[in-house]
């Protein structure tokens, strides 16, 4: 008998897959939904609690004890002094604003873009953006030394007659992130509003019942209330976008804008911007994963197409952040200017030269050797180590550009080693509480928007299409 | 004309409460007689029902151009009354302009918005409302009044929409 076609694979488990598999095709009712997410707020065993008394120990110490005798012994007890007067309290600051730009990437980027695996991580992600940008400003207050006279930056006349100088980056820096700040703390609360008046209505009475009914400010979910909300979360997602965009170019600026060797370069905004998504997407896994693992019922919201979808976008930003990377290593490079050229041997084949070489090997060759892989992707805890690894290629990153590059400047005899001192258990601090907040949030609010993946899972049906089931997707907003 | 009375029905799912809906404007309800309360948002032509109106978007753009002001008052307004020369600059600058008054007019929009919703929706508002929390479970509840002496009228039809439950409305604390 004669054969009609090429050689033809056999097909593969694979390839029938079930689409009840995706949260959006696998509808609960909405009542079990919510009881699931309070269920999971409330819930708590020994180990969380005696997790959350070690970090609010740490924050006690760090940014209590430590910080006061920063402020009471000055500048002097951090490891800052010339040329290093930018240390680990601005890679912080840096590090922190860069984690905080994951929440405005998955919520207001993937939601302009109708990606529906978003769904139940907003939040996750928007809380990482308000708690990140509280980090930042803490390093900020740290880094300020004399932290009483913040209010000299503020647009008011101070003792000395003077306003601010808005012409300089530090101040844009200072409206950008406030802007970004607020904007972003409303972003989480505008959505936050249905849940908490749905965790308003399932709770009995107690502090927590005063404590939804206040901050649900009397929602029950008429056409208006919906009407104006969904508006202004519209005006939201478009709106925040450049802001996000803003805030980090600005801060790159803080750098670009000084005419240093290694800072003063065009491409150091979009650089900055790209390197901020690449810490932020990677914490979010780290967020998603520790979320799943650790929170009762989050197995049915948190799956595998969320992981998937985390995973694609780290690959694709850390392919972005490479490019960058390259455009601003090879300017520099080909130009031969002498103090650029210092700059680049001292990263490359100076003392610090492994910092250098780890932070390539964990932003770039770690996440192209791993997350090219489907499964691998949807592995939780694969992508969660190598979202920690990006993390900490980050962090070098910062820390090459600020205290090891403003060693190298051009009077030779000022050049040293900066080597951080209270600085470290600071960080520490900064870290501590980050987690404390969220944890403390993950008991509070709920961190899953039932009421997006409803919406979802409404808009979405199984299609027969042939042989096959085919996921459809009606656009109800 | 007979007294009104505030009814409350219940529906499982939307398509039988667009069903009601339609029932009670063929029995010559308005559509500002009624509201739909929902644990999501329902695009009003699902339900058949006029779009409501929202001035959030005119309260933002009103942010936005206080924002704006503010923002070319910060960066023009204050060299201007206090000159401070830093590296040869000018003291009215054009291109940083822009940044400031980027951020100031982002943040009057945003911020408005937000103020917006809550003034357009009456929040906060802690007094008694007609509401049943089973909304927040996925119930749809149409909220209606009609007048007392024809609620029988109004209850039949919306039974045979497919209401589960069709009742007075309490105002009660949220």
């Amino acid at each position: 008998m004669a054969t009609l076609a090429k050689p033809l694979a056999r097909p593969h488990a694979e390839e029938h897959e079930d689409p009840r598999q995706y949260l959006m095709h696998d509808p609960l009712p909405r009542g079990q939904m919510n009881a699931m997410v309070m269920e999971a707020m409330h819930e708590t065993n020994p180990i969380f609690w005696a997790i959350t008394g070690v970090l609010a120990a740490i924050v006690l110490f760090a940014l209590g004890y430590e910080w006061y005798i920063l402020i009471m012994q000055g500048q002097g007890t951090a490891g800052v002094l010339r040329p290093d007067y930018w240390g680990v309290f601005l890679v912080n600051t840096v590090f922190w604003i860069g984690i905080s730009h994951a929440g405005t990437f998955i919520s207001a980027i993937l939601r302009v873009l109708k990606i529906e695996s978003r769904r139940p991580f907003t939040r996750a992600a928007e809380l990482m953006t308000t708690f990140g940008l509280v980090q930042a400003g803490l390093s900020i207050f740290m880094h300020l030394g004399r932290v009483w006279l913040v209010y000299w930056m503020f647009p008011i006349p101070n003792e000395r007659r003077i306003w601010p100088d808005f012409h300089s980056p530090l101040m844009w820096d200072l409206m950008a992130i406030t802007t970004y700040l607020l904007c972003s703390t409303m972003y989480l609360f505008l959505p936050l509003i249905p849940d908490l008046a749905m965790a308003r209505d399932r709770t009995k009475g107690g502090w927590l019942k005063q404590f939804y009914k206040i901050l649900s400010i009397g929602f029950r979910g008429t056409e208006g209330e919906w009407k104006n909300l969904t508006t202004a979360m519209n005006i939201f997602a478009f709106a925040i976008i450049p802001v996000m965009f803003s805030v980090h170019t600005i801060v790159s600026w803080d750098f670009a804008m000084a005419s240093r060797p290694g800072w003063s370069s065009t491409v150091f905004g979009p650089y900055f911007v790209i390197g901020a998504l690449h810490s932020g997407m990677a914490a979010v896994a780290i967020v998603l994963f520790l979320l799943r693992s650790s929170m009762k019922h989050y197995k049915y919201f948190i799956r595998a197409e969320q992981f998937n979808t985390i995973g694609t976008l780290m690959l694709l930003v850390s392919m972005a952040w490479a490019y960058f990377y390259f455009n601003d290593y090879l300017v520099p490079w080909y130009g031969g200017d002498v103090w650029d050229k210092l700059v680049q041997e001292y990263t490359e084949k100076g003392p610090l030269a492994y910092l250098w070489y780890t932070m390539l090997i964990v932003n770039i060759a770690v996440p192209w050797a791993t997350l090219w892989n489907k499964k691998w992707r949807e592995t939780p805890w694969l992508l969660a180590i190598v979202g920690l690894l990006i993390n900490v290629g980050m962090y070098l990153e910062r820390y090459i550009i600020i205290p090891v590059g403003v060693t190298i400047n051009r009077m030779p005899f000022t050049w040293r080693q900066y080597e951080p001192r209270i600085e470290i258990p600071m960080t520490i601090g900064t870290f501590a509480l980050f987690l404390l907040l969220y944890m403390v949030a993950s008991r509070l609010i709920p961190l899953i928007p039932v009421w997006e993946v409803q919406e979802g899972q409404e808009a979405h049906m199984i299609r027969k299409i042939g042989k096959a089931e085919i996921s459809t997707l009606s656009d109800m907003e | 004309m007979s007294e009104a009375i505030t009814l409350l029905a219940m529906f499982k799912d939307i398509e039988p409460a667009s069903e009601g809906i339609e029932k009670l404007q063929q029995l010559g309800l308005s559509d500002d007689d009624m509201n739909v309360i929902s644990g999501i948002p329902v695009k009003h032509t699902i339900l058949g029902r006029p779009s409501a109106i929202t001035y959030v978007s005119r309260i933002g753009l009103f942010g936005a151009i206080l924002g704006m002001f503010l923002g070319i008052f910060f960066i023009y307004g204050i060299p201007y009354l206090y000159p401070l020369l830093v590296g040869g600059q000018p003291i009215f600058p054009v291109p940083q302009g822009f940044i400031i008054t980027f951020e100031m007019t982002m943040l009057g929009l945003m911020g408005f918005s937000f103020i917006g919703m809550f003034i357009d929706s009456g929040f906060p508002s802690y007094t008694p409302k007609e509401y049943t929390p089973e909304v927040s479970d996925g119930r749809i509840a149409l909220l209606f009044s009609c007048p007392a002496s024809e609620q029988e009228k109004f209850i039949d039809a919306l039974k045979d929409a497919g209401a589960e439950s069709v009742a007075p409305a309490e105002a009660r604390h949220l």
